[in-house]
């Protein structure tokens, strides 16, 4: 077991987590204001392709990253627009946005790289790789907090900051009003709209950092549909965290961990095993959530 | 009489062009070749060469040529047949997820030939040829370069799936590199379960790199892109698979084994247009002699870590499996 329970571990569990912890932070903002989006699969898509866009043509992968932060704030304001504004269906929106988004990327892929399923070239600058001194020479410790992509350690600042932006802020006290107890917010003469359009731009561009982590950070490339689900898996460690930012941080771990393992297993059974075992402990993760409810829910009574 | 003899001659005009319109049905120019994708194009690879060749079928006998890509569209894979069949005079099949589609579709379009690649399936129909390859043969040349250049004598191997055909490079990969290092290690191979998810290519291959390998080996489509993104971070080789993929990244890919689908489909189709062959009910095992399995090694602008005397010895090592005085493994 030797060969499966070591540092590379916990090295793939955190490249695995990132992405996932990003986009869970802008899904628990829109949380907090009660709407349950499920389009955060297609903002992270978008963020990832329009993040090569930007560091392809401009050479910088600054650039990649205000393109995918640009275009995270439209589909932000797109999503408030319609789900809040319009007050169309939350979820038929977020599933729009996504097949939307897996449309709209292969269309430009093929129209502006001319290239079919993905595109990698020498010239998209990926993200840096950030050396700590000092920390970096530690064994074990080293290796983990030190040498990773710029979003990793970004992400981990995130989490903090979030959290205290919810809990700590009287803007965070708003956001969590409008969604829990829109009168009274409206009552203390403050907009409840207002505070859902901020939580979905949030949203928007935590989402497309998350793509853009993806595409630049993870990988230097843009594939089709790269995102794969992680979306869905975000919006799960959301739920599972009850949207408190250092919960669903672990939440996401504990998946980046579980996927890590996974790879790591097939020796020990079959590699279809494996592949589904995320997604068990997501199920298994719901139902864990639900039981806990329903127990807290007795020792109130 | 005057009637009659207008008549005839309308019947004779009428003839003459129907006669017009078949001759150019068979001289080429108006044969319609739909391709039939499983998943989607842009692999760099497998379904890419099978592109490849039908853009050369159109260029060189102007055939009207069409893709469908199922996207992995388990429903989509009969629909897209029968469609394909309907449109055109030969519909090519890529990838075994259409195993089940021709079995239900070849019986119902005996007017439409049908082209089954990767995967031998017969009984069905005398308008369907299957093309298999000997990959097994071609990773064997693979295993014993990858061997070769692997300062630690350890080398590893990631499929897209645990399946018959994976395994196929994998059992020939592995016997090249023992044979040219018996003493050499060839790590298990990693499955990804995924044709097109780069990063768990990148993970897989992480982990094979962390345990020693210097080369590793990628038969997984698309996912094998993350494996080049791996060698090129941990500054350790790759290999390619299908098309000759060294153009993607020259610094850390050596060579590629060619899994030459475009020209097989090529062959085949301009054997078909020239000379009305076309060889039904057939399975075609496109192996080392047939040229359509080996190594590329990209050209002479890339870096080469492969040296010429190594190619040399390859070259002798696929003229003794030609001979039969190398039998590679296979589970086909």
């Amino acid at each position: 077991m030797g060969d499966v329970l070591n540092i590379l571990l916990l090295q793939n569990t955190l490249r695995t987590a990132t992405p996932v912890v990003l986009a869970a932070l802008g899904c628990l903002m829109t949380q907090h204001v009660n709407i349950t989006n499920i389009g955060i699969e297609g903002m992270m898509l978008t963020g990832a392709f329009f993040a090569v866009l930007g560091s392809y043509f401009a050479g910088s992968w600054v650039a990649g990253i205000a393109c995918a932060l640009l275009v995270g704030l439209l589909l932000g304001l797109f999503y408030y627009v319609f789900v809040i504004k319009f007050k169309s269906d939350e979820f038929i929106i977020g599933v729009a946005l996504n097949i939307f988004a897996g449309g709209l990327t292969v269309f430009l892929l093929r129209n502006i790289f001319d290239v079919k399923g993905s595109f990698s070239d020498p010239a998209i600058v990926p993200l840096p790789t950030v050396e700590i001194p000092l920390i970096k020479d530690i064994p074990v410790i080293g290796p983990l907090l030190s040498g990773n992509t710029l979003l990793v350690y970004v992400s981990w600042l995130l989490v903090p900051v979030c959290w205290a932006f919810i809990y700590k802020t009287p803007m965070g006290f708003h956001l969590r009003a409008s969604g829990e107890y829109p009168d009274a917010l409206t009552a203390a003469g403050r907009s409840p709209e207002r505070m859902k359009c901020l939580a979905s731009v949030l949203c928007g561009l935590l989402s497309a950092l998350a793509g853009a982590h993806l595409s630049l950070g993870y990988l230097t490339m843009f594939s089709e549909n790269m995102s794969a689900s992680r979306g869905y898996v975000a919006f799960a460690c959301v739920i599972f965290g009850r949207g408190n930012p250092p919960k669903v941080f672990l939440a996401a771990l504990l998946f980046g961990f579980i996927e890590a393992l996974g790879l790591r297993m097939q020796k020990y059974m079959p590699s279809d095993l494996t592949a589904m075992a995320p997604y068990v402990v997501t199920v298994v993760m719901m139902v864990a959530v639900v039981l806990m409810e329903r127990r807290k829910r007795r020792h109130a009574a | 009489m005057k009637k009659i003899l207008s008549l005839l001659l309308c019947l004779a005009m009428l003839l003459t062009l129907g006669l017009t319109a078949m001759g150019q049905a068979e001289d080429g120019g108006e044969l319609r070749v739909s391709l039939c994708i499983a998943e989607t194009l842009g692999d760099l690879g497998f379904y890419d060469s099978a592109n490849e060749g039908l853009k050369r079928l159109e260029a060189d006998y102007g055939v009207i040529g069409s893709v469908v890509e199922c996207k992995s569209d388990a429903s989509m894979y009969q629909v897209a047949l029968v469609e394909a069949a309907e449109q055109s005079d030969v519909v090519v099949a890529v990838g075994w997820q259409f195993w089940d589609g021709l079995t239900a579709v070849v019986p119902e379009m005996p007017d439409t030939k049908f082209i089954f690649v990767d995967n031998g399936l017969d009984g069905v129909g005398d308008n369907l040829m299957s093309i298999t390859y000997a990959e097994n043969e071609g990773s064997f040349l693979a295993g014993y370069v990858a061997m070769k250049l692997a300062q630690s004598g350890v080398v590893g191997v990631i499929g897209g799936e645990n399946s018959d055909t994976i395994n196929n490079f994998v059992v020939g990969y592995k016997q090249g590199a023992l044979y040219a290092n018996p003493e050499g290690t060839v790590l298990d191979p990693v499955y990804t379960d995924d044709y097109e998810a780069p990063d768990k290519g990148k993970e897989a291959a992480l982990s094979l790199y962390s345990q020693g390998a210097d080369v590793v080996y990628a038969v997984a489509g698309k996912t094998g892109l993350g494996v080049f993104e791996a060698a090129q971070e941990q500054g350790k080789y790759a290999v390619g698979v299908d098309s000759d993929q060294k153009y993607i990244n020259p610094d850390v890919i050596i060579c590629s084994m060619l899994k030459r689908v475009g020209d097989s489909v090529y062959d085949v189709i301009s054997n078909y247009l020239e000379d009305s062959v076309f060889e039904g009910g057939t399975i075609w095992n496109a192996d080392m002699s047939s040229g359509l399995v080996g190594l590329g090694y990209g050209d002479d602008t890339m870096t080469q870590q492969v040296s010429d005397e190594l190619k040399a010895e390859v070259d002798a090592l696929a003229e003794k499996i030609i001979a039969g005085e190398i039998v590679v493994e296979s589970t086909r």
